[in-house]
């Protein structure tokens, strides 16, 4: 039985029983009031009785009287009343006695039977008014308690089962789904929730698909590249035999060549292991200015070949908890990108600071040509470079950015980047894990 | 030093013997299986035993673990290897003195070896050089 069809049910009960009780007892009421006039009439008949009982004989009294006898209704006792009249008017005091006493035992007798009526009558109406009452207030009740056990139970279950796909997808289910309206709307909750499973599975299928595609496929690529390289670079080495300039440099191109292959290799096989979350860091207390140090030591030659210098400025005893590995590739990164964008005299500054939400943030700022702002979100992601006129030759996997994003976000952190067109780019990335070491800053004061 | 390498891939493993002997100035051995390493080592004395991780009939660690097992103990064993998780790093550095990650650039695997083997004989830490 549906909802609806058992509230309506319901209520139309509620209403066919309350309203029939409400009619009988309204009916009861017009009886009593009927039964109330007659008795006030034959209150009225006895008290012109007894008057009539005390009067001297007086004319007067005996016209007031017909006049009276006009006001009593019933005919036994308008005839009652005309005995005693007519006895008052023959002047026989004993048989105008007689006649007001029947007179006065009629009109009690009447009285009596309809106050006993009226008493029936009356305990009828408030037991009547009292059913009504009940089955009101029962009907109220039991439709608040089908609503309650069907509507709003159903509903804290939906919502509860909806909660539950939204953490953890195997409870959503619902087995037996209600016979009621809801039922309807818990087997749509099913079929929506089984798609969203069926397209999600679907998805980590293809993810890891490619995730391992990737993963085998630069394994398989490494290999040959090991071998190609070695030969090449004991071609142009020399060690086995004396090449013609014009060879020789045929093998150079080759060798450069097989290095940016083996890059990329490289760059694609750390970006899946990262993407399918095999890489996990290993995090350490590692102070900024030696780690960002040894890092620019080791872009110095590659600084020096591009005329760039390179400047760093930073917050004293900066502790950060880091996989230095990991972190090392991001801003060898940033700065060689630096490096290899800025013009011959140019400057990259890395500067570390603090932002307003606490977190440590590190800058990279060069003095290159700048980022078109529709480029600016594309950098980061796979194989998308920004579409820079300003150096043609400088040539990346295009990975680059899309790793750093990745290990920033690894750590933790975010990456970004803000530029002007002519003027200069400025990579940012934020740590948020990180510490003031005092010991290290009175220990540097102290050297 | 007389060298025994185990190494299956063909062209690379010509292309390390040839570094070795023209770079180096070592004599190589060269065998193409975990088992030929083996049997090798056990008929014959080497200055240091270089295997690859991953070979067919026997990998470099099931290969070494026998080689020290026929009791050839003292000679040095470096590890060539594409896998290098903390636990195959862990495995190697229990059977030989080092390892050295692949890909490496074949001519620079004279000096690697050098490091490590400097590194064994001062006692200072034996991880692998990359």
């Amino acid at each position: 039985m549906t909802i609806r069809s058992q509230l309506n049910l319901l209520t139309a009960v509620v209403i066919g029983g309350s309203g029939f009780a409400g009619w009988s007892a309204f009916e009861a009421r017009r009886e009593i009031e009927a039964y109330d006039r007659v008795m006030n009439e034959s209150m009225e008949t006895r008290s012109v009785l007894l008057l009539m009982e005390d009067l001297p004989y007086h004319d007067d009294t005996f016209r007031r009287l017909n006049l009276e006898k006009e006001r009593l209704k019933e005919p036994d006792r308008k005839q009652a009343f005309n005995s005693a009249v007519k006895m008052y008017a023959a002047k026989n005091p004993l048989e105008l006695r007689r006649a007001i006493r029947k007179g006065l035992r009629v009109e009690a007798d009447h009285f009596n039977k309809n106050r006993g009526r009226r008493d029936v009558i009356e305990a009828r109406f408030e037991k009547l008014m009292m059913v009504s009452l009940c089955i009101l207030a029962a009907g109220l009740l039991l439709v608040m308690l089908t609503v309650h056990a069907m509507i709003f139970k159903s509903l804290n279950r939906l919502s509860r089962r909806m909660l539950d796909f939204l953490v953890d997808r195997y409870s959503f289910q619902f087995s037996q789904p209600d016979q009621s309206e809801l039922g309807d709307l818990q087997r749509t909750f099913n079929s929506l929730a089984q798609r969203v499973i069926n397209t999600t599975d679907e998805l980590k299928r293809l993810d890891s698909a490619k995730s391992e595609f990737l993963s085998i496929a630069s394994h398989e690529l490494r290999t040959p590249m090991t071998s190609i390289k070695g030969s090449l670079s004991l071609l142009a080495s020399g060690v086995v035999g004396q090449l013609d300039v014009g060879s020789l440099r045929l093998i150079k191109i080759a060798e450069g060549e097989t290095d940016r292959l083996i890059r990329l290799i490289n760059d694609l096989l750390d970006l899946a292991k990262i993407e399918s979350g095999g890489l996990p860091l290993h995090l350490n207390w590692v102070q900024w200015d030696d780690f960002c140090g040894k890092t620019l030591d080791g872009l110095a030659s590659l600084a020096h070949k591009a005329e760039v210098r390179l400047e760093l400025v930073s917050l004293p005893a900066v502790e950060v908890n880091i996989d230095r590995d990991r972190l090392q590739q991001v801003l060898t990164n940033l700065v060689s990108n630096a490096i290899k964008f800025s013009p011959k005299g140019g400057a990259v500054r890395v500067t570390l600071s603090r932002a307003k939400t606490g977190e440590l943030v590190v800058s990279v700022s060069d003095t290159g040509p700048g980022i078109k702002a529709e480029d600016r979100e594309m950098i980061f992601e796979k194989f998308r470079q920004g579409t820079s006129a300003a150096n043609p030759l400088v040539k990346g996997t295009g990975l680059g950015l899309a790793i750093a994003k990745a290990l920033v976000a690894e750590h933790g952190g975010s990456i970004g980047v803000e530029s002007t067109v002519g003027v200069g780019s400025n990579f940012w990335f934020s740590l948020p894990k990180w510490r003031e070491n005092e010991a290290v800053e009175s220990k540097s004061e102290a050297a | 030093m007389h060298i025994l390498l185990a190494e299956d891939d063909p062209a690379v493993s010509i292309v390390i013997q040839i570094c070795l002997e023209k770079i180096g100035g070592h004599t190589v051995q060269l065998v193409g299986d975990g088992a030929a390493a083996v049997s090798l080592a056990s008929r014959e004395a080497f200055d240091l035993i270089v295997l690859d991780g991953m070979m067919p009939i026997k990998s470099g660690l099931q290969a070494a673990s026998e080689i020290r097992a026929a009791g050839v103990v003292s000679t040095p064993i470096i590890f060539l290897s594409a896998k290098n998780d903390e636990r195959d790093i862990a495995a190697f550095l229990k059977l030989g003195v080092g390892f050295i990650p692949k890909p490496f650039e074949p001519t620079m695997i004279c000096a690697k070896i050098d490091t490590i083997l400097d590194e064994a004989q001062n006692g200072t830490s034996n991880r692998g050089a990359s």
